[in-house]
This record gives structure tokens, C-alpha cells and sequence, in this order.
């Protein structure tokens, strides 16, 4: 199988290349139990995360534990968007993105319980992956509808496109599918 | 909706979780672990102290668990794999398990990448989890485990609730409240 090699703040990974989509594929990030490579990036995603971020961001699910280590280490809270509207959220606040990895609309779901972390604070998003931008559109518009302002957007790599929004470890390229 | 509370302790920490009604007159506190570095610390230290010291893997699955297993993982040194609730796009002839939910009447699925499951094989497993009810989901966990040829050692939640006696080693039990 075709990898891709990386080096994330001094921790080498071959990352497989995987067919997400006729035509594309990507080289697979995945910090699901890769507790070590959480670890490095939160450490030098601390070092550059803005002094003015209140509270941290992140969509659920393959960051989630990238956002816990980063706000163990930085003692900044974090709150997770959620993909689907549970039963027992209140007031929930929604957005609706398109995502690369499946071409379908995904939802983005804040609890009504965090928006007071949210609502008057400067927000820093945090995502494994920043590729078309779509999930950070709707963080953004999630953040900015209950009152917040995104004052940052950190993740391990920038994908595609390279971009200055984000403050990332790393770039990946886009990769033509293996015929 | 009345936004009553009751205390839940892990170690030093205590949340005062709100009560969320899911049949009439039965309410249950909702614990989240996600968002509380603390408590989910607190977990992870508690629950290290019952882990085996022959676990080479902890076993969790989306969605909360997750941050109690990194944290675990980060503790000891042990490594973990995530069981997913979706099929990803970019799964290999993944394991598929169904599991068995009375209480709530509905099928749920669990996948585990073939590549993720290699790394099981032949090793000795702890299942995490953070709330044991049914225990639906824990057994469907374990027969992840044992399909992916792997021993399980432990079966260790951060909060047990109801009536199961399933052999797991929680910290907490939730209560099932019934209103008059």
C-alpha cells in the first residue's frame, strides 16, 4: 500500500494513502489512538496557540483527544460540536457543512449548555485535518452565531491548497488515486 | 424544562449533572466526559489502579470513551485502539458487529478496520468504556476483540448503572431515579 511520510513535532508516520472519492485520495491522518502523536502535536500546538483564546473548539471526532491534550496542557476549557442533535441537549445550535472524506451534508452541533464558553469569548478551532475549509466555515458560523468571535484555527496539517488562516504542524498534498 | 441536578463523585472531583428524564417518571443523571479534562483525569487515574499489568491494548469505542482511553493511554504508556460506529470510507474488510440493545430497541453496529484489528491479535485487552447500563455495548465490544483474536483481561467503566451483573469494574454507580 502507498504511504505518505510525515513528521509531526519530531514523531515520524507513514500515513496510508486511501481512495476517499472518485479521483481523490488522501493520506489518512488518524489520531485515534495514537496517543503519542496527540501528545507531540498538543505540545507544539500549545506554543503557538494565541494568549487572547478563552475557550477551544473542536468538531467531533478524530480531534477530540487532540483537544483534551491541548486543553490539559493550556488549561483553556474546550467544547465539542457534535455530528448529530442528541435528545437531551438544550437549545441546541446547528449548521450544516459538506464534508470531503464523504461528500455528504454533515451537521454541526453545539449543546446549548456550552454556549456561556462560547458566547463573549475569544474561540481558537482546533481539527486534525484543514482541508476545503467547509468544517471550519460552519465552526466559524456556529461560534459567531452564539456571540463568540474565532480568534484562531490550529490543526496538525493544512491539506490541498496551502492556506496562512491556519496554524498548523505540517501540509499535505492531495494525491491521485492508484489505478 | 426544570434543570435539577444530582452530585457525581470521581476521586476528588464531584459534577452536579443534570437530570434528564428518559421514560416518564424515570430520570437519570447525564454524565459527559467530553469537555471535562478534569474528571476525566480523574477517571483515568482511578480506573489505572484496577488495569492488569499485562494489558498491552486498551479497547474503547466512539464517541465519549475516547478521551478516557488517551487519557489512560497517556498515564501508562499503554496504547489504544478506537472501535468505530460508522463504516469510514477508507475501511479494509473491517469486523462488524452487531450490537444487542434491549433497553433501547434499536441496532447499532460496531467497525473495526482490518488494519486496526491486526494489532489486536494474540494481545491481552482491556476494554474502557465510561458507563456500563445494558451492557449492550461493553459484550458487543468484547466480541470485537475476541473476533480480532485478542484476550480480554479487564473490563473496566468509569459509571455503572442498573440492574446487569456483568463481571466490570466501575467507579461510580449511576442512580435510576423513579419520580413519585
Amino acid at each position: 500500500m502507498k504511504t505518505y511520510p510525515v513528521n509531526i513535532a519530531g514523531v515520524k508516520r507513514e500515513l496510508p494513502v486511501v481512495q476517499v472519492g472518485p479521483g481523490v485520495a488522501v493520506a489518512l491522518l488518524n489520531l485515534l489512538g495514537d496517543t503519542e502523536l496527540v501528545e507531540a502535536a498538543a505540545q507544539a500546538l500549545a506554543e503557538k496557540l494565541p494568549a487572547e483564546v478563552e475557550t477551544l473548539i473542536t468538531p467531533e471526532v478524530k480531534a477530540v483527544p487532540l483537544a483534551h491534550a491541548l486543553s490539559r496542557l493550556t488549561g483553556k476549557p474546550y467544547v465539542v460540536a457534535r455530528k448529530t442533535e442528541k435528545p437531551y441537549m438544550i437549545n441546541p445550535v446547528t449548521r450544516t457543512v459538506i464534508s470531503i472524506t464523504t461528500g455528504k451534508p454533515q451537521l454541526l452541533v453545539l449543546d446549548g449548555t456550552d454556549v456561556p464558553l462560547v458566547r463573549g469569548k475569544k474561540v481558537a478551532i482546533v481539527d486534525d485535518v484543514v482541508s476545503t475549509g467547509s468544517t471550519l466555515k460552519g465552526l466559524r458560523e456556529l461560534i459567531e452565531d452564539v456571540g463568540g468571535q474565532m480568534s484562531a484555527v490550529l490543526a496538525v496539517f493544512t491539506e490541498g491548497t496551502p492556506r496562512d488562516d491556519v496554524v498548523a504542524l505540517g501540509h499535505l498534498p492531495l494525491f491521485e488515486p492508484e489505478r | 424544562m426544570s434543570m435539577d441536578t444530582y452530585p457525581i463523585t470521581v476521586g476528588r472531583v464531584t459534577r452536579h449533572v443534570p437530570l434528564v428524564e428518559t421514560l416518564p417518571g424515570v430520570r437519570i443523571p447525564l454524565i459527559e466526559l467530553m469537555g471535562d479534562v478534569e474528571l476525566v483525569n480523574a477517571a483515568a487515574e482511578a480506573l489505572l489502579k484496577h488495569l492488569p499489568p499485562e494489558t498491552d491494548y486498551l479497547l474503547t469505542m466512539e464517541t465519549s470513551p475516547i478521551v478516557l482511553a488517551h487519557a489512560m493511554s497517556e498515564m501508562s504508556g499503554k496504547p489504544y485502539v478506537v472501535v468505530r460506529r460508522r463504516r469510514r470510507p477508507y475501511m479494509q474488510d473491517p469486523i462488524i458487529q452487531e450490537v444487542q440493545s434491549l433497553t433501547l430497541g434499536v441496532s447499532e453496529t460496531l467497525w473495526l478496520d482490518s488494519r486496526m484489528a491486526e494489532k489486536l491479535l494474540g494481545q491481552n485487552v482491556s476494554l474502557v468504556v465510561d458507563v456500563v447500563s445494558s451492557g449492550g455495548t461493553i459484550m458487543a465490544l468484547e466480541k470485537v476483540a475476541i473476533r480480532a483474536g485478542a484476550k480480554v483481561v479487564a473490563r473496566l467503566a468509569a459509571f455503572h448503572q442498573g440492574t446487569n451483573k456483568l463481571p466490570v469494574t466501575f467507579l461510580s454507580e449511576i442512580p435510576i431515579l423513579q419520580t413519585a
